[in-house]
């Protein structure tokens, strides 16, 4: 019996996905500087001293936008004013090779042939969530990879693009401050 | 030796009752993948993935107290996954008659109804089935073919056409405009 419930407490263990690496966001950069041969610009501290925890509302680009990460849980890494040539299904491709072990798939969008790519994957991270945000455009490109509540999670699912959005918003208006 | 005689007539028999059930919550999910060649010709694409997985975890962490987390809560316990596949092209034929029918045909499996007292608000040709389990519905399926674009949403678990209705707009369900046009009047 004890076998069993052993056994099955296993197969539950790993059927959730867990922090199987942390190196996970790096070799999303390192993905996408080989892929479309571009460079990402090193940003210290990461925006982490912006990063409250709650829904303060914000003055983001001119609107109004709630803090979505989780104190302290920011990476970014932003790539500007280079080309993104590059076949989307491929890129794509690549990426769900890379992450789709350990990471859940959201939302994959294309806006525009050549134009904006939006990923957007999940993982269990004990009581809350991480979530990585990839968005490509012509020119410019940012990976966030942050931590949110249950809460935030529920805004997430709800509205997979804007609340993606805002975090990409949020992680890269805190650089800024 | 009574025993293991008894449990080698007992175990294919189980198999035999259990595997229609195992056959039929799997024909809910859709296979989806044979569109995914469509991505090279179009031009907006989106592809939403809330696996089973996912909707448990989310369940289990969302709060009953916070009426955002609530809602959400409601309206995903029970479901097993939310997939979209949308794509718009530039042009007209830009998908074919054959890229339907991968989908069709999986439609036409035991088990999955078509609703024809159903109508979309939108431009184009809307099929919605659903899975029915007796009389559980076990998921939905959406098909919209317009010239320049095409749609499958796929939802598992137990789902209304109400329950669609709540979820456009969000979980990367696009607004589809699903109304019931007149009393039940389902056929194949």
């Amino acid at each position: 019996m004890k076998t069993i419930s052993a056994i099955v407490l296993t197969l539950l263990v790993l059927s959730i996905p867990v922090h199987a690496g942390d190196d996970d966001f790096k070799s999303v950069v390192k993905m996408i500087e080989q892929f479309y041969r571009v460079k990402h610009q090193g940003i210290p501290f990461l925006a982490k001293a912006g990063m409250k925890v709650g829904t303060t509302a914000a003055k983001i680009k001119g609107g109004e936008a709630k803090r979505i990460a989780e104190a302290g849980s920011v990476k970014l890494a932003v790539f500007e004013d280079q080309a993104f040539n590059g076949d989307f299904t491929k890129f794509r491709a690549s990426l769900n090779g890379a992450l789709n072990d350990t990471w859940i798939p959201l939302i994959q969008t294309l806006s525009g042939k050549g134009g904006e790519q939006n990923f957007i994957y999940l993982r269990n991270a004990r009581d809350k969530y991480n979530v990585l945000v990839i968005n490509i455009s012509e020119r410019d490109a940012t990976v966030v990879q942050v931590t949110v509540s249950g809460k935030n999670l529920a805004l997430l699912l709800k509205d997979p693009e804007g609340t993606g959005k805002s975090i990409t918003e949020e992680a890269t208006i805190n650089d800024q401050e | 030796m009574k025993a293991l005689f008894r449990m080698k007539l007992t175990m294919p028999l189980i198999l035999l009752i259990a595997l229609p059930f195992v056959v039929q919550a799997q024909d809910a999910r859709l296979q989806l993948g044979s569109l995914d060649h469509l991505a090279a010709k179009a031009n907006e694409i989106v592809d939403v993935n809330v696996d089973e997985r996912l909707m448990k975890v989310a369940v289990k962490l969302l709060s009953d107290k916070d009426a955002d987390e609530r809602d959400v809560k409601k309206l995903v316990d029970g479901l097993k996954g939310i997939y979209v596949k949308s794509f718009e092209f530039d042009s007209e034929g830009q998908y074919t008659a054959a890229d339907m029918e991968t989908i069709r045909t999986q439609l036409r499996g035991p088990g999955w109804t078509r609703l024809v007292n159903v109508m979309s608000k939108k431009d184009g040709n809307c099929e919605v089935y659903m899975l029915f389990n007796g009389d559980q519905v076990g998921g939905l399926a959406v098909l919209v073919a317009e010239e320049k674009e095409l749609t499958v949403v796929n939802i598992v678990g137990p789902v209304d056409l109400d329950k669609l209705a709540k979820l456009e707009g969000q979980f990367g369900v696009p607004e589809l405009g699903i109304e019931k046009t007149k009393k039940n009047d389902d056929e194949k």
